[in-house]
């Protein structure tokens, strides 16, 4: 994805067990973060209106 | 090159004759100038139209997948493992198949070749290394070795990896080639210029799929891009979508992709798409060490679970 | 813009990540709104052309989570 020019960042992935609210609810947080230190995502949108 | 065919004819004719295929698949000389198309030899009389030369990049292995017949083909080192990745995905089964392995001594580039000449290439001769190329009013030799495409030009697996037949001895492969040269100058480069390194690499696309058909890995029933419900790429020539396109298409490959060029071949406006193949290429090689299509033992490393697959990027 | 807030779209396990979501708002802790979530019954469900699509469509970032 990086090497396509998506920025480092946008994706994430992460492994939680269904016993492990406390580690989401810490990843929700990390991941909001990232991503809004990056700001809106203005590249990989589509612009074109959508034809039904 | 010419001791190729005769060999070529000969083992098609016999296999033929011994009924121990139905067919041969092999190329004979295409309409216009380096342009090799497929051929399907039933019949000895068949077999007679077979040429061998360096116009012959197209990947056989494409037309393998969901067939009955008994089949011979003619595989190039390329075409061999796209016909071993064939069958550790049973695309097709071995005891059906009589490889015929060529040594392949690398294809030349056609759109390179006629981005040279601003009219009309009328007719393309080879002789040994050199190409000369004829058109209205004008000819000229090249060096083959200046016009390969350019995975030929890098290719280290020229000998054929699985044949029951072979038609020459091994050539010489490859060493100390950089194979990755242009995939760690993109990677090097920031995203904005990396995004602006691509939109310029498709501005060019029509969208015609010519990539995606001349690939021996695209045969899905309903391709992605043909999917309307949900629609997961548009249809229309918008970047965004053509850039989906190429994405997927690359990621639909990864861990399969030879290498082949089949799809840069195809493109009928000249596009670099195996820049999209090849990074995922590379990340397969160094990530898990694979090359697609070199064993029948292994399974790929994208359908296999090992206790050691790298997991950074995992939170 | 100093008031924008990210679109993330979350693709969750069912058995994993969306079990945790769930035992998260069971023990009523807080977490930033900007979470979407998507139940998909594996993250061997998940796709690149999900991540793709939700991009495309508007989201800001993406976050796959098993």
């Amino acid at each position: 994805m990086e090497y396509m020019g998506i920025e480092p960042g946008r994706l994430h992935f992460s492994w939680i067990s269904s016993a492990e609210s406390t580690k989401f609810v810490d990843v929700v947080n990390k991941v909001t973060a990232a991503v809004k230190a990056l700001g809106p995502n203005n590249n990989y949108l589509k612009t074109m209106a959508k034809v039904a | 090159m010419s001791a190729y065919i005769d060999k070529i004819k000969e083992i098609s004719n016999r296999l033929l004759k011994e009924s121990k295929v139905d067919m041969v698949i092999g190329f004979r000389k295409g309409t216009v100038p380096m342009m090799n198309e497929p051929c399907f030899a039933k019949t000895p009389q068949d077999v007679d139209n077979f040429v061998w030369d360096s116009n012959c990049g197209i990947n056989l292995a494409n037309y393998l997948t969901n067939r009955e017949e008994k089949i011979g083909i003619i595989a190039k080192g390329c075409d061999s493992r796209n016909i071993v990745t064939h069958i550790i995905e049973n695309k097709i089964k071995r005891d059906r198949l009589v490889i015929i392995g060529v040594p392949c001594k690398a294809m030349i580039d056609r759109h390179k070749i006629e981005t040279m000449f601003e009219t009309e290439i009328q007719d393309v001769i080879e002789a040994d290394d050199k190409i000369i190329v004829k058109g209205d009013g004008f000819e000229k030799t090249l060096n083959k070795s200046d016009v390969l495409q350019e995975n030929c030009a890098i290719c280290i697996h020229r000998n054929p990896v699985k044949h029951d037949e072979v038609v020459g001895d091994p050539v010489e492969e490859q060493k100390d080639v950089d194979r990755y040269e242009d995939v760690r100058k993109i990677e090097a480069m920031p995203p904005e210029e990396k995004w602006r390194y691509f939109d310029d690499l498709i501005s060019a696309c029509i969208r015609c799929y010519a990539c995606r058909n001349a690939c021996p890995l695209c045969y899905c029933h309903t391709c992605f891009v043909d999917e309307s419900r949900p629609q997961w790429v548009g249809k229309s020539q918008d970047p965004i979508d053509t850039r989906t396109f190429h994405f997927l298409r690359a990621y639909h490959c990864s861990g399969r992709c030879t290498d082949c060029g089949a799809c840069e071949r195809a493109c009928p406006m000249g596009i670099k798409v195996r820049r999209f193949t090849k990074k995922l290429e590379k990340d397969c090689l160094d990530l898990f060490g694979w090359e697609a299509g070199m064993t029948l033992e292994e399974r790929p490393p994208l359908d296999t679970y090992r206790s050691d697959d790298p997991d950074e990027f995992i939170k | 813009m100093s008031d924008w807030e990210p679109k993330i779209v979350s693709f969750l396990c069912n058995w994993c990540s969306y079990g945790a979501a769930d035992l998260a708002g069971v023990s009523r802790m807080e977490y930033p709104p900007n979470v979407r979530v998507i139940r998909i019954p594996c993250t061997g469900r998940m796709s690149p052309k999900f991540f793709l699509a939700a991009l495309r469509e508007g989201a800001d970032g993406v976050w796959v989570s098993g």
